[in-house]
């Protein structure tokens, strides 16, 4: 069966730039807010998918919903990592342990993501997007999960536009093997989203 | 006819044609093979809140930004310029592809449809599955037998004023089937996530 196919990839570095470990393949991880945003866009009805405080938080339609473009230093949104290894379950609202953005200890600093244009190559069409996050804590981390984070609109009280934005987790994969990241290195952590007729 | 397929994940259509008297005649149950360009384009565009170029169902790239129209498939009825939709097309499906090959066109005259309003489910998780589906009934009200239908697909809205719009996905199915006056024909995709 042709599907929507989720990959990821990650890549440690030394504080030099060396790569030290690498690990790709299929994720299996679009959880129940994914679904659920897909079903919002195509459809269009009331959902409260759960955002990531695990709160059921009503979708309300707005141009940002899907949004992962988080920023440097911002890790509420885009792909984020975390420390828990729990297996995945499709009703998974968050990270299990997710790591913090900064530079004290257990903390890792989040640069921008990016992202690569969709790209066709018979028979498949994919684009991905990537983030770096470095290490710079002073000591060693290990990151065993990672994810994806994406905006999620809701609109209160009787004011038109007037918005508030959470986020949701589309996306949670635990890695096959821990990565241990060390004090001045950095992970990469790439997503590619392929479709194949 | 193809019943009783396991589906584990992905995408799913079942096809049921019914008599005038509701009679089931025909079901046919089978994974997709069929995201296409499109869909995976849109879901950038919103991803990556950004314009990309996608071409639409008339074959035309147009600049799509992101807004929440795009990827809409609830069309109402009579509308066919997005949800699901039936034609004679028999060509393979290929990633380029922008558009049903022939798609039957909406009325009651020869060759075309009734095309009833689009229904979903919610959302449902059973175990490691979520899943919901998106329907269409279209009846033949042409004054005779339309045979030769052959594929199946779902046009997505990717931008609103002015109306632009994309194919989403596409199959063909395995065998043609035919749709008695009176009768009518149900497309049923089922979009699952699975762990």
């Amino acid at each position: 069966m042709k599907l929507p196919e989720l990959w990821y990839s990650v890549v440690v570095r030394d504080h030099d730039g060396k790569v030290i470990s690498r690990e790709r393949r299929r994720a299996h991880s679009f959880l129940k807010q994914w679904n659920e945003f897909i079903w919002y866009f195509h459809f269009g009805g009331t959902i409260y998918p759960k955002i990531t405080n695990g709160s059921p938080t009503k979708l309300d339609s707005h141009d940002n919903n899907f949004l992962m473009t988080g920023g440097e230093g911002d890790a509420s949104l885009g792909i984020v990592i975390g420390t828990d290894d729990t297996p995945v379950a499709v009703d998974d609202y968050a990270m299990g342990t997710q790591i913090a953005e900064g530079y004290g200890a257990g903390q890792m600093h989040h640069l921008a993501n990016t992202f690569g244009a969709p790209v066709v190559s018979p028979p498949s069409c994919g684009y991905s997007i990537s983030r770096i996050i470095v290490n710079n804590s002073g000591g060693l981390i290990t990151v065993r999960e990672s994810g994806i984070y994406h905006q999620h609109s809701y609109r209160y009280g009787p004011v038109a536009y007037q918005f508030y934005f959470y986020y949701s987790c589309g996306v949670r994969d635990v890695f096959a093997t821990p990565q241990d990241v060390p004090d001045g290195g950095s992970i990469t952590v790439n997503y590619t989203l392929q479709v194949t007729a | 006819m193809i019943e009783g397929m396991k589906l584990t994940e992905g995408l799913s259509y079942e096809v049921m044609v019914r008599d005038r008297h509701g009679k089931v005649l025909e079901r046919i149950v089978a994974p997709s093979q069929s995201y296409v360009n499109a869909w995976n384009q849109c879901l950038y565009v919103l991803n990556r809140h950004s314009s990309f170029t996608i071409i639409d169902t008339g074959g035309t790239g147009r600049s799509i930004s992101y807004s929440s129209s795009v990827l809409r498939a609830n069309a109402g009825a009579g509308e066919i310029g997005y949800g699901i939709r039936v034609g004679k097309g028999t060509t393979p499906v290929t990633i380029n592809d922008y558009a049903m090959e022939n798609p039957c066109g909406e009325g009651a005259g020869p060759e075309q449809f009734l095309h009833q309003a689009m229904a979903a489910s919610s959302p449902a998780v059973a175990g490691p599955d979520c899943s919901f589906w998106l329907r269409r009934v279209m009846v033949n009200n042409s004054g005779s037998t339309i045979s030769g239908i052959r594929e199946i697909g779902c046009y997505v809205m990717m931008k609103y004023s002015p109306a632009y719009y994309g194919l989403g996905y596409r199959d063909v199915l395995p065998d043609p089937v035919s749709i008695p006056d009176g009768g009518s024909i149900t497309v049923t995709y089922t979009l699952k996530v699975t762990i």
